[in-house]
């Protein structure tokens, strides 16, 4: 399984987002993305939503949520989340 | 915290040019008053009218429609406030706010048509009132409020306060009202429309984009809560001070207002110089000139208190006009980037442009030049009058980058749907 990875807890707005949606265009159905934010990305969750992708988000503390996004549904996301305690 | 969250769905943000279209009519009447200026300058240090003419261009027709058009684009993604059918509610609150602007300003300007103020009175009331039925229910039904939406619905109060006596006033030039209390009514519409309606949009917006665009620490939880209540009960217990002749009191509640916008300001700039990322753009500038201005907009309020210094309030509407003026100017080159990109994302174009191809960060670097450039000659124009021509030449200039912006950004939007190609995230690309 591939990760595609972003930290974007110190990007400003809205850096995350455009880094998302290159990431997501090379998405396939043996990869996820994987991303950290300081906050809940509305915007990026709603495109996500809009297109039928899996994902979940995790908020661990106030300033780090964990958002995880994948093409196919069979993969268990929350079992891919990795706490940084 | 697993699972779906409750966020903006894509359908409820307005199409993108009912944004673009309160821009573009905000950049019409800048350069509309560049020109008014550079052919009237002779008439600024000494006609009244001329004055209040330019005074009505600035505040009703760019700030107004520059902060309402992004009202439009905000109240749903910060209050999750959705406008139903914004394309033609924005046409008719345009097609009754444009000619109702234009006729105040030409009756201001010297063009003495009784008819004009009853056109402007009728027509910009109904603009007020329907802008007043579109958002402010939506906003005084939002249950969990944030510091930025809380001050939105403040500071569309206080539009409301601004507006009212405005038309009060309006009407009494036409002859609808008696003239009684003419002075003490424009001092509450100054009030309401420059420290709430203007400063106090542009704070409540801070408390929302400052920290989310360059990755700063917040402001500090008592100034996000209880600024914008602050200064509007303020602004509310000046008027019965002004009605019952408490002028000195009034007085000292305007000093008070100006002390909180100044530690605002510093509060901005202190935040500005802690972000986490060294990273500059031209809008973190239009940011500090904005609050730098502020500051002059305050000390010079201040230094007029102590004693008449005729070239002092010039300095104050300067300032005070580009401190508006720089903080919309860095909101500008935020958002039409973004809006122009994130709409053709989201409407599934595979081409669409990056946020740097809409605007080149080297042009918005070069506006913020030609704006500081403009604002230094019209500041130097109070020693020395016969650069006022050349400021209003500069303006026309400034306001007409915006226009080729907006212009140019939507151009390429719709030149994008027309031949771009879409993807699909879900199921790969399409053709």
């Amino acid at each position: 399984m591939r990760r595609l990875y972003l930290d974007a807890r110190n990007m400003e707005h809205p850096v995350p987002l455009e880094k998302s949606i290159e990431a997501l265009r090379e998405l396939d159905n043996e990869s996820y993305f994987y991303m950290l934010h300081r906050k809940n990305p509305v915007p990026l969750i709603a495109m996500v939503q809009k297109q039928g992708l899996s994902y979940i988000t995790e908020q661990e503390h106030e300033d780090l949520w964990h958002i995880l996004i994948a093409v196919d549904h069979d993969i268990d996301l929350e079992k891919l989340v990795e706490r940084l305690g | 915290m697993f699972g779906q969250q409750n966020g903006l769905s894509l359908d409820q943000a307005p199409p993108i040019r009912v944004i673009f279209r309160f821009f573009l009519i905000a950049s019409l009447f800048g350069m509309g008053g560049g020109i008014w200026l550079a052919v009237f300058a002779g008439d600024i240090m000494t006609e009244r009218s001329a004055l209040l003419a330019l005074t009505h261009i600035f505040t009703l027709g760019i700030m107004a429609s520059f902060m309402i058009g992004a009202l439009f684009q905000m109240l749903p993604v910060i209050a999750g406030v959705v406008i139903r059918s914004p394309l033609p509610k924005s046409l008719v609150f345009t097609l009754a706010f444009v000619p109702g602007t234009m006729s105040l300003v030409a009756v201001f300007g010297g063009y003495q048509e009784e008819l004009l103020y009853t056109v402007a009175f009728i027509l910009l009331g109904f603009a007020l009132f329907l802008l007043i039925v579109i958002m402010l229910p939506g906003l005084l039904s939002v249950t969990h409020h944030t510091p930025s939406s809380k001050g939105m619905t403040i500071a569309l109060t206080a539009f409301a306060f601004t507006f009212i006596p405005g038309l009060y006033m309006t009407g009494i030039l036409g002859g609808f009202f008696d003239g009684s209390n003419y002075t003490i009514i424009r001092a509450i519409h100054y009030g309401f429309g420059l420290e709430g309606w203007i400063a106090l949009l542009i704070v409540s917006i801070s408390f929302q984009v400052i920290e989310m665009f360059y990755v700063t620490p917040p402001y500090p939880p008592l100034v996000a809560k209880y600024f914008t209540t602050l200064v509007l009960s303020l602004l509310i217990l000046k008027v019965p001070l002004l009605l019952y002749g408490s002028e000195s009191s009034a007085a000292a509640v305007d000093t008070v207002i100006g002390i909180l916008l100044l530690l605002f300001a510093l509060i901005t700039l202190r935040r500005l110089s802690q972000r986490k990322r060294s990273v500059t753009d031209a809008s973190l500038w239009f940011w500090r000139l904005g609050m730098g201005n502020l500051i002059a907009v305050v000390v010079s309020a201040l230094l007029l208190k102590l004693g008449s210094f005729g070239w002092m309030l010039g300095v104050l509407y300067i300032s005070f006009v580009f401190f508006a003026l720089s903080i919309v100017f860095a909101m500008f080159y935020k958002i039409v980037p973004f809006l122009t990109w994130f709409h053709l994302n989201a409407e599934g174009y595979f081409s669409a442009p990056m946020m740097h191809e809409v605007i080149a960060p080297s042009n918005a670097r070069r506006h913020f030049w030609l704006h500081l450039v403009t604002l230094t000659t019209l500041l130097l124009s109070f020693a020395l009058p016969a650069l006022f021509r050349l400021g209003g030449i500069l303006l026309i200039l400034s306001f007409g980058v915006i226009a080729w912006h907006i212009l140019s950004a939507g151009k390429l939007y719709e030149d994008t749907k027309l031949k771009g190609e879409k993807f699909d995230l879900g199921m790969g690309m399409q053709g």
